[in-house]
């Protein structure tokens, strides 16, 4: 098997996890029903649960462990799309990317399922349960904020509308993406890009909110060569934060 | 501007000194829905509590984290608590049903088939209630199984019936079971990895040996092991 | 994560009980003699209802409030295992919340009320959350010494007689199991690490002290009024019995990691079996529970927000058939 196809690979797929995870971590015990507080956090555990599956595999691999990778590097070495990076905003904000995000990631799973790397394909398997609580999440909320107040719609509208660019980033591929398909490790971003596209139209449809055309959008690429926002940075200053105080301790 | 310790409260932008924000109006939380787990495949299911929902479906994912997160479940049944009539509460030796009136639903001693059943049943406009018993004062209601009936009022003398044998019962909800909202069979895989994460379960988290080996450590002359 | 330091407040006065029907006061205090919980559409005397809707919903303040002192570190704690552990921990205290104001509410009181008592500083919380936390090190002592103080209260409170509280507390004490080890594992790690990590421990727990010896609440002033709350199994322990096990079961664990405790008087009389420290400086806080605390301003601001913030979600999903109904049990 390609090996850096692989790596870079998992390491795209754990970098967005993590990031997001820690992101969404952020609404614990601010969000807007206690209910929603509980769930929210949930999801994020998850995200990170993933993430740390994902670095274990790499680990496997022969990159360092999952602690080393995930609070020592710096944003130029990571792999994740811009889209996790951005502040948490608004609630319509964080619902939008969730919902955006988290039917790319179950779709992405579902083809992992299926991969050729054994190892990915177990992970992959494991969590469709957890994802499809994520989607059924995020599809409940669009749909019910999706059409209900004037005040609701257009703050989801607009959250749409700004995110949607950076979403298009999550499909944007790299040198290693012919390998990648070559291999059957994964069926590839295009592909993946063309059923998630399909699967949010199913649910906005349901809803009041537009959903601008895609060919027209210029989607947010360079997350996944090292290229990120402002965001980043600080972002992992802050979760290293007491972690680099003493990089040899145990925590 | 407030200055906090915590990075996400900065982010936030909060004035230093907010005026004091309005009462809540009623229905601000919503109205309340009571949920309903099953811990393990083939067991009845228990009441858990209250999650306050804009709606069912809400309901569902809210409980679904606050109720199952921490515990196995294999499924769960979310009523509005509109929907739910209850009995008085007895002492817990006795029963609540001694103390319903005995006059109507008598079931027939010799049923015919269920099919006939459901049939005339139907027709005549009754259709399920799902009964729960309390069997002590500060436990949980569980179920104990469906009814026909064309009204709560009869759904619980027939109860009475079929389940006043049980004892002791110190109160009983009578739910419609067309108001009950059920976990799809195919989902069960929402719970699946429940058991596995360990890192929010006290079992993972045992330090005695490092504390021991603390301890010889902070003692140089004690006998090496 | 509640103690007992709830009730400093003007006691509720005793009477009024003269004007409860005797037969249901005999009847209502035979069930709770026979070791019966009391059910919400159970007759209750007012004062019993008052004083466990204040009891219930102090607690529940807590929760939520408690989750910020440690919800401080969420986006910074060190390490997988560590930060999924810390995220864990905060939404069980939001979890917790939940739970505690659904146990209130079946006594009458709506969450909406609950929650506008606390966001404009009508109702307390367990003052101890009014005290910051400056490093990892503090969010560990709370999540080790607070919550097992919390424990202690609770496990006695779910003995009590009112059958919606013991079962969230039930609950609630099941979920604790992992916080309490949780953090002792991260105390322990830091206390027997680094330099740098055993310094930062020593110094949280020395600005932490303080505090965890008021967190059962001064002294209980033995009056009618307690005697009936503890006939009616309302409170279930006095402030110093709670302190006393508390200081039996974990100092000796805080001193085998080699930490000292900031109060030289500290120790077991080993004639009375007591243990003797201290008296903590209960002048600083009554100041601190009435509002002059270093954090109190920032706790509710940021309750507030969180409110505030949501207001347009929950407008938009309310639906107008909706119709208030307590929640049953």
């Amino acid at each position: 098997m390609n090996q850096a196809a692989l790596k870079n690979l998992l390491y795209r797929l754990a970098d967005d996890q993590l990031i997001l995870g820690h992101r969404n971590s952020e609404w614990n015990g601010l969000g807007p029903i206690l209910e929603e507080d509980i769930a929210f956090s949930s999801m994020a555990q998850d995200k990170l649960g993933h993430s740390l599956q994902l670095y274990l595999l790499l680990n496997q691999l022969g990159e360092a462990e999952p602690d080393t990778v995930a609070f020592t590097r710096n944003a130029p070495q990571f792999h994740c799309c811009q889209l996790v990076e951005l502040p948490i905003g608004e609630y319509d904000f964080s619902l939008i990317r969730h919902f955006l995000y988290d039917h790319a990631e179950l779709l992405r799973f579902e083809a992992l399922g299926q991969s050729s790397y054994e190892p990915l394909a177990q992970v992959a398997r494991k969590l469709k349960g957890e994802l499809k609580y994520h989607v059924l999440h995020a599809n409940t909320w669009v749909k019910r904020l999706g059409s209900s107040t004037e005040e609701a719609i257009a703050r989801l509208q607009q959250s749409l509308d700004y995110t949607l660019p950076y979403a298009l980033g999550l499909f944007e591929k790299t040198e290693q993406e012919e390998a990648i398909i070559a291999e059957g490790i994964f069926i590839g971003e295009d592909a993946l890009k063309a059923r998630w596209e399909e699967s949010i139209r199913a649910i906005l449809s349901q809803t009041a909110l537009q959903m601008p055309d895609l060919q027209i959008l210029t989607p947010v690429y360079g997350g996944r060569t090292g290229e990120h926002t402002e965001f980043l940075q600080p972002l992992l200053d802050e979760m290293a934060e007491v972690f680099r105080l003493d990089p040899t301790a145990d925590w | 501007m407030l200055h906090s310790l915590d990075p996400r409260i900065n982010r936030l932008g909060l004035p230093d000194a907010p005026p004091p924000p309005p009462d809540k109006a009623l229905l601000d939380q919503f109205e309340t829905y009571e949920v309903f787990h099953q811990k393990k495949e083939g067991t009845a299911y228990v009441y858990v509590g209250p999650v306050h929902a804009p709606s069912a479906d809400v309901a569902f994912l809210f409980a679904k984290e606050q109720y199952s997160r921490r515990f196995p479940c294999t499924g769960m049944w979310v009523v509005p608590t509109a929907s739910i009539q209850l009995t008085g509460y007895v002492g817990d030796t006795e029963s609540v049903y001694d103390t319903l009136p005995d006059d109507r639903g008598e079931v027939p001693a010799t049923a015919p088939s269920e099919e006939a059943q459901d049939a005339a049943a139907y027709a005549a406009g009754e259709e399920d209630y799902d009964i729960f018993h309390l069997k002590k004062r500060g436990k949980a209601h569980t179920h104990v199984g469906k009814v026909r009936a064309a009204t709560p009022g009869q759904a619980l003398q027939i109860a009475k019936a079929v389940f006043g044998e049980q004892r002791p019962v110190v109160n009983v909800w009578v739910v419609r079971s067309a108001d009950v909202l059920h976990s799809e069979e195919e989902d069960k895989d929402m719970w699946a990895t429940n058991p596995e994460k360990k890192y929010r379960e006290a079992m993972a988290y045992r330090v005695q040996d490092r504390i021991e080996r603390f301890k010889q450590e902070q003692q140089p002359n004690a006998p090496q092991a | 994560m509640y103690g007992g330091g709830n009730t400093f407040e003007a006691p509720v006065k005793a009477d009024g009980l003269e004007n409860e029907d005797p037969i249901l006061l005999a009847e209502f205090e035979a069930r709770i003699a026979r070791g019966e919980k009391i059910e919400p559409s159970d007759w209750m005397p007012a004062l019993y209802r008052k004083q466990l809707i204040r009891m219930i919903e102090q607690h529940a303040h807590s929760e939520i409030i408690g989750s910020l002192p440690e919800g401080t570190w969420i986006t910074r704690a060190p390490g997988f295992r560590r930060k999924m552990a810390q995220m864990a921990k905060v939404q069980d205290e939001v979890g917790h919340a939940q739970l505690l104001y659904s146990a209130a509410e079946t006594l009458g009181k709506t969450r909406e009320q609950m929650l506008s008592d606390l966001i404009n500083g009508k109702s307390k919380y367990s003052n101890v959350f009014n005290y910051p936390t400056p490093t990892w090190a503090d969010s560990n002592v709370i999540s080790w010494l607070i919550d097992a103080g919390a424990i202690v209260n609770q496990l006695a409170n779910a003995k009590g007689s009112y059958g919606p509280y013991c079962r969230a507390l039930d609950r609630i004490c099941a979920e604790e199991a992992f916080h309490l080890k949780y953090g002792h594992d991260a105390v322990t790690h830091m206390a027997t690490g680094t330099p740098t990590q055993r310094r930062m421990m020593q110094e949280a727990l020395n600005r932490w002290w303080p505090a965890i010896m008021t967190f059962f609440g001064p002294a209980d002033k033995m009056s009618t009024h307690t005697e009936i709350l503890m006939r009616w199994k309302v409170k279930m322990a006095t402030n110093d019995d709670c302190r006393q096990q508390f200081l039996d079961m974990y100092v000796p664990k805080i001193w085998e990691l080699g930490l000292t405790l900031p109060d030289p008087n500290l120790h077991k009389n080993e004639e009375t079996g007591q243990w003797e420290f201290t008296e903590p400086d209960w002048e600083d806080f009554k100041r601190v529970i009435n509002g002059d605390g270093p954090c109190n301003k920032e706790r509710l601001a940021v309750r507030r927000a969180a409110e505030e913030n949501g207001a347009w979600v929950r407008r938009a999903l309310l639906s107008p058939q909706a119709k208030y109904v307590k929640p049953l049990a």
